[in-house]
Formats: structure tokens, sequence, C-alpha cells
């Protein structure tokens, strides 16, 4: 028997680097080109198999606009994970990333699994960060690493597949532990429901 | 014939409550402008009418599902008066009124019980297989709620005794009305799941027998216990002993308990055994005590038999009335506009909250009185409860009155029992025995009227619902057969301050009238089945009331014939209203000033009157002010950020648009995540969900941020200059007459009414709510037609009415109608932008804008296609919101339109997973659409140019993901109709998913 559990995650990176078209092509697997800035955030949901568990993914998919900077917080802080999205043609958007991770590192929940994401891996051609060194990056910050393509879905399914594995395994729900519980009233029963 | 429906709400209270809704939506057309103009200015005018004009088209053509889908769904409930009838709560004072669901109580009803641990049997995400997994392992008569993803509905899974008929798993699918939730087949219905399912452990109707709640839930002694069932989840409860099959097994001891320590366990057996051994302890909570039912339970185990139900005299009484309306004698016959042929009868007895508090686990010293067999023969046999899977397609779910007047007339008959010692049902007929001498008959014998202060706890210590009280109340309903049917009922009007009580019965038929002369659109379409007429109780403000109690008093202001559009609009608040008629199509008796105290007094328990969606929307505010709870720190953390950071935005629209966003994506958090516990789907029936969470959004969200909003909206336009410029024109406005503004022939408003206007805006900038700026907006226009017909008697159009209005708000001077027209442009809902509020609101927003340009007579051309472009750049950007699939779109709708040959297209919107197969679309949409011989039908994608079946092994909505994600989307269409030679193209005609690359 498999039980649902919930999974908040955020998505934070620079604008314009493919967070809402990551969070379309896992979701519906679809790629819209001409995708409008996200105002605040949007809400988006997908459902996964992980070991005998279901994962429910509750994606808050955020603004990255500096001009939103300020509303992140309210939705990492409650987040079982964060993906830090950057595009490997601009080398800004990697410094960006930088800077969010440290944001997190400060404020964010402290077992916070990260996933740092280079999107648009499709244009290999005009890249500006190589890969090695952002992996080196995140593996200096235990954070989990992929380059992803939304517009040719390459990597997405994986890069939450690798979240869902970092995810302990909720054996006991007596200890609460769990992190994106931690802000939810009651605990075990409304959290997981049986399917 | 007209068409009727009576909801009764029954239980086994005297305090009734009608609510009786009426409409008959007509259509009022708008003539096309006329081509005359004056000036450059009045040139402007008529481009603002024709663009109204049009907008209006595309308004109202954009959303036909809504009307088909209502019209199909609901049927020929809309357009038709109903009664409820509806007994307060007298359980408790003012007790738990909204939080119901966790207030400690001393002794725990079945519905508690159930409350406490849905987390257990409400499995909304539990496959049939797993359902009849979990359930095999039960005694029968235990029962889970899930999902059918075939049928998109609720359903309940009983387990049922095998030998009966072969399945060991019985399912019934739930139907969900407007207001309510009911059984298939059955004929009454609930205010929520829970309630329903209370009810059905104690009484069967439709089902072969009661539901039995899982031994742990029934044998909790205290709200720990059930808390930690609830703690342990579906997964472990079942697979647990706690829901051993064995009666007198044990309580589990408590590997689950931490929280109970073992002294406490050992105490609580002590007190079992107490009272196991006859000596009854008055404080010890009751227990199911595993003997009774089962004994009773045998009798019942006829599957065959009817339904079986409580009912209550008043029911039956109501319910003869109902009879003679059929026979054409009635006076209750309320005619409709549409469809003669619809004439529909309905009767629902919808069970209040108290009738399942009542039902308490006896103790020994109460014994309970053995059930009374059931009947032994049925006159008249309904069919048995619908089999599980997908009910036939063409079978709609029947509305029996007749059938269950024929089983509570039958079964009055049949028992004629002495009265028990305490007669508890009836003991609160307080109410109704003072209608006696109104002309709706009622039982004579009833017991006197309740007691000032009722001793409720002690009542509620020796009430035991059970079949002894039914008959009893039975025997009390009998009626002398030759009593005559009232002469004139029934428009009963309360008002809510000492006034006068009585009402005309021109103002019952004057509101009739005026609901059936009023605009049509899909708004009052969509309204149609409001409770037009509330009665509600005079009442002292309950405390949430005084919550809201600036609102609820903005509410009821506007009477008469402003009320009606209203109603159309808000139905909910209109329910809340004190205010109180019934009108049944002419007759009209008066509650005597007396039973009004009653009502009064008892207001403070009526707990049971806040409507579902009133409780819904008052959970999601609570939550959002509780800071440690995930939804309430994201709102909180956002009424800050809006707050402090209104530099981050680049205008007033920008800002708007901000706040949309956020109050959208929260809803659909609330919808997807399980914070909300209870899940909302067992609180809402699911087509009303989305409105409740959009006006809890509003009261967590723009109530707070209220005054913020108004200052960072000014600010924006003293800053751009906007607010100068306004203040000028609209002085100069001022001065102009009528026909400067282009106000051709018709007499506007005198200063007086000018002055009412004013107020009215006043008022609507007082409110938060989008959706009621809005009605109050309607309103104004409505009064505006009104004056502008009073006037000169004859009607106006549309071309007419916008330089009236631009005269108007000119006259009223109010530089701040500007915000408040952008304040609900962006805000509304986009769902209630379809037709008389999108309408009306650009209608407003062109007056404005006439105003704004008024010095520029040379300009106007420029400006008007600016102020146009605007509007158009308004209403795409609202409305693509729409018709740009949103993820939600793709993960679970899908729109496919029925093509039948001589009918044309009918097209619905429908819930379709991802992950559904077209097999199972085309189950689904052959139960939609009512189709009798499915296997007849395929689905198809058409596009343009081609046209394919799709396998039944396909997935819809990938083909749809697929379809969109291409560059140069083409337009497509789901199209469900007839195999044009099933035998000849089937093979030709498979397509796979892929086909489509």
């Amino acid at each position: 028997k498999m039980a649902i559990r919930e999974l908040k995650v955020c998505l934070l990176g620079d604008t314009g680097v493919g967070k809402s078209s990551i969070v379309c092509r896992f979701v519906q697997d679809h790629f819209d080109h001409n995708i409008s800035p996200t105002i605040g955030a949007s809400f988006l949901t997908k459902t996964m198999p992980c070991g005998n568990e279901l994962h429910k993914f509750l994606i808050w998919d955020t603004a990255g606009q500096e001009r939103f900077h300020s509303l992140a917080p309210m939705y990492y802080r409650g987040s079982a994970a964060a993906v830090i999205v950057y595009d490997i043609t601009k080398l800004d958007s990697f410094h960006t990333l930088k800077k969010w991770v440290k944001e997190l590192k400060e404020h964010g929940p402290e077992d916070i699994v990260v996933a740092i994401a280079g999107n648009k891996n499709d244009l290999g051609d005009i890249r500006e960060v190589p890969m090695k060194e952002a992996k080196e990056f995140a593996e200096s910050i235990a954070a989990i690493f992929i380059e992803t393509s939304a517009r040719n879905a390459v990597n997405v399914e994986e890069l939450f597949q690798k979240i869902s594995k970092q995810i302990p395994p909720l054996e006991n729900p007596e200890g609460d532990s769990n992190e994106s519980f931690k802000l939810t009233r009651q605990p075990a029963p409304s959290t997981r429901r049986c399917c | 014939m007209g068409t009727v429906q009576l909801e009764l709400v029954i239980a086994n209270e005297a305090y009734l409550q009608y609510f009786v809704y009426c409409c008959s939506p007509s259509s009022r057309n708008f003539p096309s402008p006329a081509k005359a103009s004056y000036s450059v200015f009045f040139q402007l005018i008529d481009t603002f009418a024709l663009e109204i004009g049009e907008l209006k088209k595309e308004m109202v053509q954009s959303s036909p599902t809504v009307d088909t889908e209502l019209m199909d769904q609901q049927g020929l409930e809309s357009e038709v008066s109903g009664v409820y009838l509806q007994s307060p709560c007298c359980g408790r004072v003012g007790l738990e009124r909204d939080s119901g669901y966790d207030s400690l109580r001393r002794r725990m009803s079945v519905l508690d019980r159930l409350t406490q641990t849905h987390p257990v049997w409400l499995l909304l995400a539990v496959s049939e297989q797993e359902a009849i997994h979990i359930l095999l392992k039960q005694p029968p008569g235990v029962f889970l709620v899930r999902k059918s993803a075939a049928l998109q509905r609720k359903v309940l899974s009983v387990r049922v005794r095998e030998d009966e008929s072969g399945a060991a798993i019985s399912h019934f699918p739930v139907r969900e009305n407007q207001y309510t939730f009911s059984l298939e087949g059955s004929g009454i219905s609930f205010a929520d799941l829970f309630r329903l399912v209370a009810f059905h452990c104690i009484s069967r109707d439709v089902l072969p027998f009661t539901l039995k709640l899982p031994e742990a839930i029934a044998s909790a002694k205290t709200q720990k216990e059930l808390e930690e069932v609830a703690q342990l989840g579906a997964g472990r409860f079942w697979d647990s002993a706690l829901c051993s099959q064995g009666r007198s097994s044990p309580r589990p001891r408590r590997p689950l308990s931490r929280t109970l320590s073992p002294q406490r366990t050992y105490r609580n057996r002590e007190d079992s055994q107490q009272r196991q051994a006859g000596t009854h302890c008055d404080s010890a909570p009751p227990t199911l005590r595993p003997q009774t039912s089962p004994a009773s339970f045998h009798l019942e185990r006829r599957h065959s038999s009817g339904p079986l139900c409580i009912v209550n005299p008043l029911f039956i009484q109501t319910h003869r009335h109902h009879h003679h309306c059929e026979d054409g004698l009635s006076p209750y016959a309320v005619k409709s506009d549409n469809g003669p042929e619809k004439a529909l009868k309905t009767s629902v007895i919808q069970v209040s909250d108290h009738l399942l508090d009542k039902i308490k686990l006896n103790s020994k010293s109460q014994p309970r009185p053995p059930r009374p067999p059931p009947p032994r023969s049925m006159p008249r046999r309904r069919p048995a409860p619908p089999p599980p899977g997908p009910p036939a397609a063409t079978t709609r779910p029947k509305r029996m009155p007749e059938a269950i007047a024929a089983t509570a007339k039958q079964r009055q008959s049949s028992y004629k029992r002495p009265a028990p010692p305490r007669p508890p049902m009836g003991s609160k007929h307080g109410g109704p025995s003072k209608t006696a001498s109104s002309p709706i008959p009622v039982p004579s014998n009833l017991p006197p009227p309740r007691p000032k202060k009722p001793d409720l706890e002690d009542q509620r210590c020796h009430i035991a619902l059970d079949d002894e009280t039914i008959a009893k109340a039975l025997s009390r309903a009998k009626l002398s057969p030759c009593q005559p049917p009232p002469a004139a009922p029934a428009d009963i009007l309360l008002e809510d301050n000492s006034g006068s009580l009585s009402v005309p019965k021109e103002r019952g038929r004057q509101r009739l009238s005026d609901t059936s002369m009023s605009t049509s659109s899909s708004d009052s379409l969509e309204y149609s089945q409001s409770p037009g007429f509330s009665l509600g109780l005079a009442a002292s403000p309950s405390r949430e009331d005084e919550d809201d109690g600036e609102e609820d008093e903005d509410e009821d202001y506007g009477v008469g014939l402003e009320a009606d559009l209203e109603m159309r609009l808000r139905p909910s608040f209109k329910a809340q209203r004190r205010k109180v008629g019934v009108s049944l199509g002419g007759g009209s008796f008066i509650l005597p000033r007396g039973l009004k105290g009653q009502f009064r007094k008892v207001s403070g328990m009526l707990s049971s009157l806040v409507t579902p969606e009133r409780r819904a929307v008052k959970r999601i505010a609570e939550l959002s002010r509780d800071k440690s709870s995930y939804f309430g720190s994201l709102v909180q953390d956002y009424i800050s950020f809006v707050q402090e950071n209104r530099g981050c935005h680049t205008s007033g629209m920008d800002f708007l648009q901000t706040l949309r966003q956020f109050m959208t994506q929260m809803k659909a958090y609330l919808r997807q995540s399980s914070e909300l516990n209870p899940p909302i789907e067992s609180l809402i029936p699911e087509d009303q969900i989305d409105q409740v969470l959009e006006k809890a959004m509003h009261k967590c969200v723009l109530k707070p941020l209220k005054s913020d909003i108004e200052v960072a909206l000014h600010d924006f336009q003293v800053s751009s200059g906007a607010w100068q410029q306004l203040k000028e024109n609209l002085a100069l406005a001022k001065t102009k007459k009528p026909q400067e503004l282009g106000v051709d022939g018709a007499v506007p408003p005198d200063p007086m009414a000018v002055e009412k206007i004013r107020h009215k805006f006043l008022r609507m900038r007082k409110v938060y709510s989008p959706e009621k700026k809005v009605s109050l907006l309607l309103r104004v226009c409505k009064l505006i037609y009104t004056i502008m017909q009073d006037n000169s008697g004859r009607m106006y159009g549309a071309d007419d009415f916008l330089p009236m209005l631009t005269y108007v708000v000119a006259q009223c001077d109010m530089p701040q109608l500007d915000t408040e027209i952008q304040y609900m442009m962006e805000l509304l809902d986009p769902s209630l932008l379809q037709g008389e509020g999108g309408y009306y609101l650009t209608s407003a927003y062109g007056a404005m804008a006439l105003i704004k340009n008024f010095q520029e007579e040379q300009a106007a051309r420029v400006l008007s296609s600016e102020a146009r472009n605007t509007l158009h750049q308004w209403h795409y950007r609202r409305t693509a919101q729409r018709s740009v699939p949103s993820v939600d779109d793709f993960q679970n709708y899908l729109r496919v339109a029925l093509q039948e040959v001589d009918m044309g297209c009918t097209a619905k919107t429908l819930v379709v997973h991802p992950y559904t197969t077209t097999e199972e679309v085309c189950s689904l949409c052959a139960y939609k659409f009512n189709i009798p011989d499915p296997e007849n039908y395929a689905l198809f994608l058409v596009t343009q140019e081609t046209s394919q079946q799709l396998a039944p092994d396909t997935h819809p909505q990938r083909i749809k993901a697929e379809l969109h994600s291409r560059p140069q989307t083409q337009t497509f269409h789901f199209l469900y109709r007839k195999v044009p030679n099933l035998h000849l193209c089937i093979p030709a005609d498979m397509h796979n998913g892929n086909c489509l690359s």
C-alpha cells in the first residue's frame, strides 16, 4: 500500500533562467516558447512514485525578478527542498545562484534539500558556465547537481527524482521529523493519506 | 405545469426554516448601438457602446459550458422554487459553531466520531481495488469514502455480505448538488459528507443496511482515543488489529498510545467495566454498545427492500401539499417560464446537526428500545440500490418524493406503538406548534413549546434517537386525511427587526416578477438555483456575524428591486440574511409575533444554520491567521510584504495583478495540499469549491489589506498626475447638462436620486470583496435603468445607458471611483468577468474614460482608440488566463464537445487526469452527456483538417499537452460523437497518442 507524502519544493533563481519552464515540463510535459515572467509565485503539483511511497510535490515557482526577491522567503521557509536554477549561457545567473545558496544557508530551514539545476543545456554552444565549475560548487555545499533542458525535456524528471531520493523515507510518523511537515499543524494524518 | 422543487430540510426539531428560491432567467437584449452621432465626443460614446457590445457578446458566448452544464446537472432544479425546512441546532448553545469538528465534548456522537477520524475512512485518493482490499477484511457495514476515477465522483464503498449479491463490496455513488451531498437514488441530502455518513450509520435509506463504524472508532471513549486512531492514518489503521472483526474483542492496547499513560488506559477500562456492570455514571462518556446495533441489523438485511429512512412528520406534512401541487390544485405551484415539460418534484430531507448529535450511544441506564422491525411489505418498492460502477448512463438520478412519502406513510400506518415515556423528537417542537394556527396544518398533538431555558445538557443525556422515537414521530404525524390543504400559504416573512412582520402577498409576487424580468446572463443562470429568499431567524447576530458586521450591514441595505439582482449574484449572502421570506407562488402566511420571539431566543444556538460554505470560509480565515500553519504563515508573510514593499510595484495595475496572482495561487494550494483538515471536498460540493475558496481569499487577504490597497492605488494615481487631472475633469463634467454628455431623450435622475446613487457608490467603496463591489455596481446600474424607464416609460438600451451612466458618475463627483473600478477589474474572479459583472464593469470603465477625456474634445478620437486598446488588453489579459491553458487545466481538465447529428454541439469541461485513458473519458462522457448507447460513441481529436478516433488506451491529456507544446499550436477539439460506421471504421481509425507526431 502506498502512502502519499507531500513535499513542498520551491524554485529560486534569476529571472529568465527557466524556472517556470522546468516546472511546466515536469508537471505537464509541455514547453511554452513565449512564457511570460512569473508574477509573485505560481503553485503547481505533481505526484511521483518513490520507493513504496508516492511523493506529491507541492511546487512553488517563484518570480525571479529582483523586485519580488523579498517574497521568496515565505515560500522557501516551509519547503523540504529548494531547486536553484541558473542559465548555463549566463554567467550572471550563476552568481545569483550563489547568493541564493547563501541566503538559504542563513535563513532557510536547516535541513532543506538543495538542488542546483543548470538549465538550457540545449544551448551548449553559447555556454558561459562550465559544467565542472558548477558541479564542484554543488559538491562543496552538498547539493544535488544536474544540467537540464526544459525545452528538450532533458533531466527534468531526473531532477525531481533525485530530490525524492534525498528525502528520508517516512517510517515513523511519531517522529514528525520531516521538514516539510514542520510548519503544518497536524503532523502525520494530514500529510499522509493512504491510497 | 410549473416546476416545483421542494427541498425539505427536516430534523426532529421544530424551528423551521424555509428557503425559497425562485428564479426564472429571461433575457434582456441590448439593442445594437444606433448610429447617431453629433460630435466627436458623441462618436466616442458610440465607439464605447459598440466596444462594450462586442465585449459583451464575447463574454456571453464564451461561457456555454457553464450553461449547459448547469442545465444538465442540476437539471430542472434550476428555475424552480424550493423549500427547506430546517431546524436549528438546539444541542449546543454557542459552543462550537463553526469549529464544530474539534471541540471537545463530553459525549461523542457518531458525527463527532466520524469527523475526528476522517483520515481513516475518508480516503479520496484510494482506488477501487484498494478499497476492496481494505474492506474485505471487515465485517459487513464497514465502509469508506473514496473518489472514483471513472465516475469522477465520490463513492461510498461498503462491505456487504457476500452471500447476497456475490460481490462483497458495494459502491454507492455520492451525488453533489449545489449545496448538498446525497447518495445516488436517495432523497435525503446533507450539508456535508460527514453528516451523510453519520446519518447512514443510523438509517440505511438506500443502503442494504446501516453503516457500521470500525470497532475502534465506535468504542473510543475519549477524544484522545479518537485522535490516536486518526493519527494512525488509513494505512496503519486498517492493517492494525484496531479494526478487528470481533465485536467483543477488547479494545486494542496501546502500541499506538504514547499519550495515554498506562494508568489512564486502566482507568478507562475500569470505566467501561463499570458501565457494563450497570453502574451508570453520568459523566462517563457513553459508548456504542456493540450489541445493540447488530441486533437490529439483521432484520433489515433484506437487500431488495426499498429505501428506509427516518421521516419527520413535518416532511410528510409538506409533502402532502406537494402532492396537491402535482394535482394542479395547489397554491404552491410556481409557474416557470421555461419548459413546462420539466415538471419535477424533488423532496429532499436534509438532516441537521443535532439530529445526528442526538444519536448518542446509549448507556445502560437508558436502555435502548428495540428497533421496530422494518416494514414487512412495501406497497411500492424502489429499485435496489444502484449497482457498483458507473450507473447506466440513461438513468438520471431518480427523484422520489412519492417513494419517500409512500414509505413514510406506509410506516406511519404500520406502527401504532405506544409513545415512549419521553418524546425526544417532539420535545422541541415549539416552533411548528405555533404555526399550527397558520394555514399549514400541523399535527395537533404536539407537545407544548419548549421551556424558555431548556436544560439542553440534560435533554441531551436523555435523548436517544432510535426507531422508537421515529415511530413516535410518525405516529404524531398522523393527520386526519380530510384536513384541507392550506388555502393560501405560504409567504412567510420574518423581518429581523421588530418592525412589521406582515408582508403583503403582493410583495412576494413582486419579487417573483422582478426576478423574471431581470437581465439574463451567465451570471444569472449560474446562480439560478440559489435561494432567493431565505428564511433565517430574527436573530441577534451570532459572533461570527459580528466579525463581518460591517459587511452584513451593507448587505441588508438595499431592498426591493435590488434584492433580486443581488440574490442572483450572491446566493450565499442572501442565505445568511436574517430576513425571511417564503413564497410559494402566491399565498402568504405570517408567523405569529410570539413565535418570532422564539426564533430570536434560540438564535444563539443556531450554529447549524451557518451554511457549510460560511463554515468553510471561516475555517480558512482562521487558518490564515495561524502563523504556525504553513498556509497561515504564507498569508501573513504576504500581508506584511504588501504593507512593507509597496515600492516593488510599477503601477496600480501591476500591484493589483500581484495580489490577484497570490490569491489564485493560494486557492490552488488549498485545493491541492492536505492542509485543510478535513478536506474541503468533504464539506463543499465539488462545483462550489472554487467559489468558496475565492470568498475565503477575499477575507484572508483583501480584508486585512483593504486600506493599504486603497492608499497604494491612490498614491500611484497622485504620483502619475492622473489624480489631479481626473479631479479637474470631473469638476468640469459635473457642470455639463445631460445632453452635453450624449444623453438623448432619457430623463436623468433628479438630485435626490443622484444622492442615493452616490450613497451606493460610497457603500461600494466600503466593502473589500470585488464580488460585492461589482454587485453593488450592478445595483447602481439597475437603478439608473429603472429611473430612465420610470421617467419616460420606455425601455432603453446600452447606447442610451452609457451616456447616462457618465452623467451620473459626473454628478456624483467621486474621483475615487476610478481606483474602485480598477480594483474590481483586476481582482474580480475571472469567472465572474463573463456576463453582467464584466459588462457593467466595462461600462463603468467607459464612463470614467469619457470623463477623463472630456476636456480634449478634439483629441477624442485618438483617446478613444487608446481607451479601447486598454479595454481590449484588459479583457484579453483577464480572460486569457482562462483560455490559455494553465497548468491546472492541463493536469485536470479536458473540454469535450458532444456532437449530435440533430442537436449540434454541446461542450463540457470534464475533470480528466493526465493518466486517464480515452476509454475512461468515454465512459465519463457517456455519463455526463447522458448517452443511452455509449458503445456507439467514441472520442475524436478534431483539428482543422483532420479527425481521428482515439484508441481506448491513449491518454487525452497527454495528447493535449503534446499539441500545446508545439511551437505553433493549431486549434483542436476533443469531440465525443457517434462512430459513423462502427464495424468498418474501428480498425482503420485506431490511433495511438503518438500518431499525432
